[in-house]
């Protein structure tokens, strides 16, 4: 067990640096991280030589690279456009797209997992056809449109919830947005569970268990459950990552100020630390989400744990 | 060890896990895979391939039957959207902007008064365009890059594996924002360009593993050990059995790519105006979707439609294709 | 729970199948399984079903343990009388009160059909939590005796282990002891050794017959090896097309068999005394259960066939000795 999350753990490595370097390089090549710093206007050729310098831009971009991650691990983000440190942006950003995205999360496995057990076990019948066919209209709308509409309908057509989040997004606030974000996740949540439960419901083990005269309830949540759900839970774990990246379509919708809000703001002012810095701490969260997920994986399936 | 990565496409594909046997047992299994057999067996003793067995489900299939319609529609409509709408996209009238449904005008007029009804019209071709090419694009490079690396493993396949799990490690829309928001290009060419670059890992995995699998096939071993070279097996052995997941995964993935381009046009970073695409009108009608809904509706249920009818296309092909499921 | 309760109808056999019927529904047609299967079992006996794959031994099995996947597989017809009731005309929560505590089943493949993220200890003592209501610390006491008594070594240390950490023999050994868990009257199961190497499976298969001896249950012995019948059977039933086509006790079926399929299957037996001859096989493929041949199923591949066997379905005459032959012809298959 220990050798086996050393080892994931040390196959992360690379992927965050390659990661990190890739969205390094896209932001420092392609645009000019020099233009957004002197505001609005057209920096003057002297002030932005200065400013090179200054940011040390002018060396060769692994060296910028490397500086930069250095400088990362002693925690230092760099300033974003307007002065403020990265490390306070996040301080108050982070909060809020950790607990949209918990939110979110909450709504997959409630909604998802008892549809797609549901459904499973109901394979052909009408409740079946019925989910499946939802869940394809549900991944078929962007999420984009799905947070309009439901912002539309629920926020302004019959006043159920506010249209907009206020700045302390609270967890009430963030239902529905929760509810967009999770969306096409939750859809596939529910078809993944669904398409597990039906393929576990046809393993010899199951057999035994019904041959072993034991109550249909038991069946199915000690045996076909524990089975069917290792996959589903697996999912969920990488979506978290997934979602706070995601985060920035919803957070756009319903203006809430999350890391979305301060990435899209960054990008808007061509504030290449703000944009690196999110991005690298988001890759780094997916990773480790992905790190959970492998030790869950093995918690839960003893034939990896033991391997 | 598998790998236990689960990216969504598992949710829509099979996902084997091992040790999951019919529940038939042994007896009633062989009965429906033996071809009519038997010396006296009465009906068509033809035996039927995993294409045409696929082909004559499919033609049965009214989820393939109505996608298919679909797509043909939009197909048709993306080469020549003039034999439905007769008005030009780009010709605005502010002085209408934001009226309702009138006569000759069913879905009314956007923000900068242009006719709704031609603009989702319109807009058909560019999403199609970003979706085939994208999905191409994707397909080509991921089962190329993919593929060889099952064949052929060692060291080339743990690199590719480092590599994808690089590109994986990046939220897609995430990117999007990063690499086009310093795009000036007013073309289709490079969004396409960002979903190939950030989607063929996702086809690299899906290929590498149906290689890996059909290498392992008694048929190929057989055909290594007599002897055939490694282009004679990749060719006439591997391809044939690695080809149907990555059509269906491409398929499916043509839909999400037409999602995400709205996606990243709704952003501000995907295609530009004068293109006209259903993303920037809906991120063009989202402030006024309180006093005229229908400026967001028409190409939202147009790019809906779209997608879905991609995603139940390569559903049904999934289907017919692995017989394990039904 | 070995002996019949006197409250119920005296009947010698603890089981009797009779004249069992079982389709399968499937994307070409309807697919008839068992048609009309009659076999009994009595206390203490062991019975071996002889067939090819196809012949529907397995579903007759999995019919009498109610265990059938319906849909696709449906009873059209019979009755499975188990100590005098027929298991068909109760209701699933007194059918699922049967299995496990007075039928229990081994299968082939003990690896795919052990639950593989559950302890075997947790496997072997739910039986007693379930059926018991034995609280978990004193059914993993039980797992340990249970184990100990199909000889695994080790017992104590290996309760907590799962499957995959078992060999193919241990594991088969597991699903032994799970449906011995009970004391169940009747036992089946279905090739038990099959999916084993040649040297386990003998000692799997000893272990088998002496727990039954000892425990005095009815078995039914599903396999397709003659080899393996020989030394454990009291008395064979042979199966096709979804019937039974021969029974007799076991001796006596190798010395003088009364049906011209079990006479192929026997010469197609390769013997160590017949070097150098060629190997018996009987002609033509096995019946396709979508279209089961009109009259004798087998009649297509049989040495003996007339024209009467394309038209009558023979019934199961009574050979001498307690003994029976679905074969118009069987005296002549018999002594000839």
């Amino acid at each position: 067990m220990g050798r086996y999350v050393i080892r994931r753990l040390l196959q992360m490595i690379p992927v965050f640096f390659g990661a990190t370097l890739l969205i390094f390089l896209m932001v420092n090549v392609m645009g000019d991280p020099v233009a957004g710093l002197c505001g609005d206007r057209e920096c003057d050729p002297a002030t932005a030589a200065r400013l090179r310098a200054e940011f040390g831009l002018d060396q060769p971009v692994w060296q910028q690279y490397a500086t930069y991650m250095g400088n990362v691990f002693s925690g230092d983000f760099g300033t974003a456009f307007n002065g403020q440190r990265v490390t306070e942006l996040m301080a108050g950003a982070f909060p809020v797209t950790i607990r949209l995205t918990l939110v979110a999360i909450v709504f997959e496995i409630v909604i998802g997992i008892s549809l797609g057990v549901l459904t499973g076990l109901r394979r052909g019948r009408p409740v079946d056809t019925g989910v499946l066919l939802m869940t394809l209209v549900v991944i078929s709308i962007p999420t984009f449109v799905t947070g309009l509409l439901l912002q539309l309908l629920l926020g302004v057509k019959w006043g159920l919830v506010k249209p907009a989040v206020s700045s302390a997004a609270t967890v009430d606030e963030l239902l529905v947005p929760g509810l967009v974000l999770a969306s096409v996740s939750l859809a596939y949540v529910t078809r993944l569970t669904r398409t597990s439960v039906a393929e576990n419901s046809r393993a010899d083990y199951v057999r035994t268990a019904v041959a072993k005269g034991l109550p249909r309830r038991r069946v199915v949540s000690r045996h076909l459950l524990r089975n069917s759900l290792i996959p589903v839970v697996t999912f969920i774990g990488t979506d978290v990552g997934a979602l706070m990246g995601g985060a920035i379509v919803t957070e756009r919708i319903f203006n809430i100020h999350g890391v979305g809000y301060q990435l899209y703001q960054g990008i808007l002012r061509q504030s290449s630390q703000t944009v690196v810095g999110f991005v690298t701490v988001l890759v780094l969260v997916f990773l480790l989400a992905n790190l959970l997920v492998d030790i869950l994986y093995a918690v839960l399936d003893p034939r990896i744990r033991y391997a | 060890m598998p790998e236990p990565l689960y990216e969504p496409d598992t949710a829509i594909s099979a996902g084997g896990a091992g040790g999951a046997t019919d529940f038939a047992v042994d007896e009633g299994e062989t009965l429906e895979k033996r071809p009519d057999g038997g010396p006296q067996g009465a009906g068509p003793g033809k035996p039927r391939s995993l294409w045409s067995d696929a082909w004559r489900d499919l033609r049965r299939n009214p989820v393939f039957i109505v996608s298919g319609l679909v797509i043909a529609f939009l197909v048709v409509i993306s080469l020549w959207p003039s034999l439905i709408a007769s008005g030009n996209p780009l010709q605005c009238d502010l002085a209408r902007a934001q009226e309702g449904s009138q006569p000759g005008h069913p879905f009314g007029f956007d923000g900068q008064g242009c006719d709704v009804y031609t603009r989702t019209v319109y807009g058909a071709r560019t999403s199609v365009t970003v979706g085939v090419c994208a999905t191409l694009g994707v397909a080509l490079l991921g089962s190329v890059l993919g593929g060889l690396a099952g064949f052929f493993g060692g060291g080339w396949d743990a690199l590719l594996s480092r590599i994808t799990d690089v590109f994986f490690g990046i939220p897609v829309v995430l990117g999007g924002l990063v690499f086009l928001s310093v795009v000036t290009s007013t073309t289709v060419w490079p969004v396409i360009g960002f979903i190939v670059l950030l989607g063929w890992p996702q086809i690299a995995r899906i290929a590498r593993g149906s290689v890996i699998t059909a290498k392992q096939n008694d048929y190929v071993q057989a055909a290594r050990a007599l002897g055939a070279s490694n282009a004679r097996m990749l060719l006439r052995h591997v391809t044939p059995n690695a080809v149907a997941p990555v059509i269906v995964v491409a398929t499916i993935a043509l839909g999400t790519y037409i999602s995400l381009e709205a996606t990243l046009s709704y952003l501000g970073v995907g295609l530009k105006p004068p293109t006209v695409s259903w993303g920037i009108d809906l991120s063009a009608a989202s402030p006024y979707v309180r006093n005229a809904p229908h400026m967001l509706l028409w190409p939202a249920g147009a790019l809906a439609v779209t997608v879905l009818a991609f995603i139940m296309l390569g559903d049904a092909v999934r289907d017919a294709l692995d017989p394990k499921l039904r | 729970m070995t002996a019949a309760p006197a409250s119920f109808e005296p009947s010698p056999a603890l089981l009797e199948v009779r004249d069992l019927h079982v389709e399968f529904r499937t994307r070409d047609g309807v697919a008839r399984a068992v048609n009309g299967v009659t076999y009994s079992v009595a206390e203490g006996e062991t019975l071996a079903v002889l067939g090819e794959s196809g012949s529907g031994k397995s579903v007759t099995a999995q019919a009498v343990m109610g265990i059938l996947d319906m849909p696709p597989g449906r009873i059209t017809g019979g009755e499975i009388l188990f100590q005098g009731r027929d298991l068909l005309k109760l209701k699933e929560d007194e059918r699922r009160e049967v299995r496990g505590r007075e039928m229990a089943m081994i299968f082939q493949d003990a690896l795919s059909s052990l639950n593989p993220v559950l302890s075997v200890g947790e496997q072997l003592g739910e039986m007693f939590v379930v059926h018991r209501g034995m609280s978990r610390k004193d059914a993993r006491n039980k797992a340990v005796e249970l184990m100990d008594r199909v000889r695994i070594p080790a017992a104590r240390e290996r309760v907590g282990q799962y499957p995959h950490q078992f060999s193919g023999g241990m594991r088969q050994r597991i699903m032994i002891a799970m449906a011995l868990a009970l004391e169940p009257a009747l036992i089946i199961a279905d090739e038990p050794t099959t999916a084993l190497d040649v040297t386990v499976q003998a000692q799997v298969m000893d272990l088998l017959a002496e727990l039954q001896r000892e425990l005095a249950m009815g078995l039914i012995l599903i396999t397709h090896d003659l080899g393996v019948v020989a030394d454990v059977a009291d008395r064979i039933a042979v199966m096709y097309a979804g019937r039974i086509v021969e029974t007799a006790p076991v001796h006596d079926i190798y010395k003088a068999p009364a049906h011209p399929y079990t006479k192929g299957l026997l010469e197609s037996i390769p013997r160590l005394d017949q070097k150098g001859q060629e190997l018996y096989a009987i002609k033509g493929l096995p019946p396709n259960l979508l279209h089961i041949p009109p009259g004798c199923a087998f009649h297509p591949r049989c040495p003996l066939g007339r024209d009467m066997c394309r038209t009558d379905e023979p019934p199961l005459y009574d050979v001498p000795d307690g003994r029976g032959s679905a074969c118009h012809f069987w005296q002549e298959a018999h002594h000839g």
